[in-house]
């Protein structure tokens, strides 16, 4: 058997049924071997594309996912899209083609150092140097991939070791991961805290879903009734019009949570990493909270914030020790006041299209809707308007924050369920980052939905030019847009424009039923703004607040 | 704050650049570095000395800790005073 076969069936050992890539010339091996196989290859048409792609397959399904790219161009084109998946904590194996090894570090045709470039945004990652050692390794990655703390694992493997054969009869191990037990005297300490605690907050955030924890968290929160706030990827870990969510917290929170949180006297962190987006000013940040950190990860634990009780290990464990009869009811009736006052308004004047409102009632047509995000002020109007009942529902790239993430991983949400009904959201900035990718859409006829909301700028940075810059605006100003409804259509992709309030509903009908892709260009007023915002450098306390639309 | 990192680390392809290059990247300078080769176990034993303004040592060393290639780590105060952190940041 040669190398880049063994390679295809240690894949198909792992249950891989669909990877995301792009050819080309020392990747070549692979692609034979998969002619072969079961296993489906999605072309992306760009390395980036396949990237995001598995990454979001990985987020909707829960298992990890797989692209694959040539040496040189094709690997470095996956950089991006496995920055994303390691800041998200996301399970992918990459796997590159390299130049045969007895050319290895002579710059040979199409050469890079893809093992050394991605080193810092890996979990692990490994060059092939002998055909018979791909079983061991794939396992491995695979292994590594999803195990404690998930993220991105890259394969290099060199051309002659793909072509080379072998004789060794491979072996397939599977490992699976050990679910970790939390320290008994930690655990004490965080159940100590609890029960002393007069204002109490649950922090959520996206390792409670890499963990399957959410059942465990939903029956945790709603038992003892402590008042829930998100992260960006803890949205949904219950569901959003839960009576004790207070909604996001951190730059683009809502008040209500970033008031609770400001008061409480515990802050139980469940895999949320102190992240500056959700903090603000860390100094300032909850300042009269002891800490209790639940995590998979041994190295976020005080990473940025003391914690005064630290239970690392499987969340399911250290959720279900903690105690749930609990007499904070001054407390939660203050939470629930905050909540009130603060309840989003949707009564924006104009006659243009209101996007917060338009989100909030997409998620209310559909309540199984799968939304995927680019970045910018829509992708915080999503986190902020649009309902969901679990987090698998809200794709959106939080730690690295890469616009062109929407529709590759829409893609990928698509191929982990071809049943679902998927979203993109995303911003004329944004969709430009891979365009290209309306192509796959089409070539394996996905019925993609995608809400395009056009405001002829990069609205997010404009919006900070005003605040920040005294409005000294700078390479922002998108009037030169394409026609985005032709350029759909260019792709085969059916296509409407939305300018009217009065246009949203039925927007809204034609974009939910519709069985293959389509896009809805909706275009509004360039000088809307997200609110509310704590300014970059701010606590948490200082919430500006503007007028919307 | 100096520390000394004790370290053993599977001698296996990218692992000693994975663990330096953690060190920088996470704001600590190396001051020195001692590598011996244990050939029969296939490990390196590295002695590193580091340094850093602010950030913590303790953290560190479990990020280190958690590296596919590492096998074990320890984490020491240094035994004397090293280089002048103006020095150290410079490199
Ligand atoms: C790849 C990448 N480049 C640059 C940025 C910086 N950035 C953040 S938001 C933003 C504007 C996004 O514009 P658009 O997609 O139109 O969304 P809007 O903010 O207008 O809703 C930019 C440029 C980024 N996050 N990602």
């Amino acid at each position: 058997m040669k190398g880049a076969q063994l390679l295809v069936r240690a894949l198909e050992q792992e249950g891989v049924d669909v990877v995301f890539g792009y050819p080309g010339g020392a990747i070549m091996p692979v692609y034979d071997a998969l002619l072969d196989s079961p296993i489906r290859h999605i072309l992306a048409r760009h390395e980036q594309g396949a990237a995001l792609s598995a990454d979001g397959y990985a987020r909707a399904s829960g298992r990890t996912g797989v692209c694959i790219a040539t040496s040189g161009p094709g690997a470095t084109n996956l950089v991006t899209g496995i920055a994303n998946a390691y800041m998200d904590s996301i399970p992918v194996v990459a796997i590159t083609g390299q130049v045969p090894t007895p050319v290895l570090g002579t710059d040979a045709f199409q050469e890079v150092d893809i093992f050394g470039i991605t080193m810092p945004i890996v979990k692990h990652s490994f060059m092939i140097r002998r055909a018979e050692d791909i079983p061991r390794i794939i396992s491995e990655a695979f292994y590594i991939a999803a195990e404690g703390r998930p993220g991105p694992v890259l394969v290099d493997l060199p051309k002659d070791v793909a072509n080379a054969e072998t004789t060794v009869p491979p072996i397939f191990e599977m490992k699976s991961p050990v679910r970790r037990r939390p320290d008994p005297d930690q655990v004490e300490e965080a159940c100590r805290l609890i029960r002393q605690a007069e204002r109490p907050v649950l922090y959520v955030g996206g390792g409670v879903i890499m963990a399957r924890a959410v059942d465990a968290f939903r029956k945790y929160a709603f038992a003892s009734r402590i008042p829930v706030v998100a992260t960006l990827k803890g949205i949904g870990a219950v569901p959003t019009r839960h009576a004790d969510y207070l909604g996001m917290l951190g730059m683009h929170g809502n008040l209500a949570a970033n008031k609770a949180v400001q008061a409480s006297d515990l802050l139980i962190c469940v895999g949320a990493r102190f992240d500056d987006r959700a903090t603000g000013r860390l100094d300032g940040f909850a300042p009269t909270a002891k800490v209790i950190h639940m995590d998979a990860d041994p190295s976020e634990i005080g990473k940025l914030r003391h914690a005064d009780a630290g239970l690392l290990g499987d969340l399911r464990y250290a959720l279900e020790s903690m105690p749930t009869d609990l007499s904070i009811e001054p407390w939660q009736a203050w939470c629930a006041e905050r909540r009130e006052e603060h309840q989003w308004r949707y009564d924006a004047p104009g006659e243009g299209v209101y996007v917060p409102d338009m989100l909030r009632r997409l998620t209310e047509a559909d309540k199984n809707l799968t939304i995927t995000c680019d970045v910018g002020q829509h992708q915080m109007w999503v986190a902020q308007h649009c309902h969901f009942q679990h987090p698998q529902q809200h794709l959106t790239s939080a730690g690295l924050g890469t616009m062109g993430f929407g529709i590759p991983a829409g893609i990928g949400a698509l191929m982990a369920d071809p049943t679902a009904r998927v979203l993109t959201v995303t911003g004329d900035g944004s969709i430009m980052m891979n365009l290209q990718e309306l192509q796959t859409i089409r070539r394996y006829d996905l019925p993609l939905k995608i809400l395009l909301v056009d405001n002829a700028s990069l609205g997010m940075v404009r919006q900070w030019q005003e605040l920040f810059h005294e409005e000294r605006y700078h390479e922002v100003h998108l009037s030169d847009n394409p026609d985005f409804v032709v350029v759909a259509r260019s792709f085969g992709i059916e296509a409407f424009r939305v300018t009217r309030r009065d246009q949203v509903d039925g927007a809204i009908r034609r974009l939910l039923a519709t069985e293959g892709a389509i896009l809805a260009h909706v275009c509004i007023d360039p000088k809307t703004n997200v609110w509310p915002l704590v300014p970059p450098g701010q606590t948490n306390d200082v919430m500006l607040e503007g007028i919307s639309a | 704050m100096n520390h000394t990192l004790k370290l053993t680390i599977q001698r296996v392809e990218g692992a000693l650049i994975r663990a330096l290059g953690l060190i920088e990247r996470r704001g600590f300078a190396v001051t020195s570095i001692n590598a011996e080769a244990d050939a029969a176990a296939q490990q390196m034993e590295l002695t590193i000395e580091v340094r850093s303004a602010g950030r913590s040592a303790d953290v560190l060393a479990r990020q280190i800790e958690k590296l596919f290639d590492v096998r074990a780590v320890t984490l020491m105060p240094a035994e004397e005073p090293a280089v002048a952190l103006e020095e150290s940041m410079a490199c």
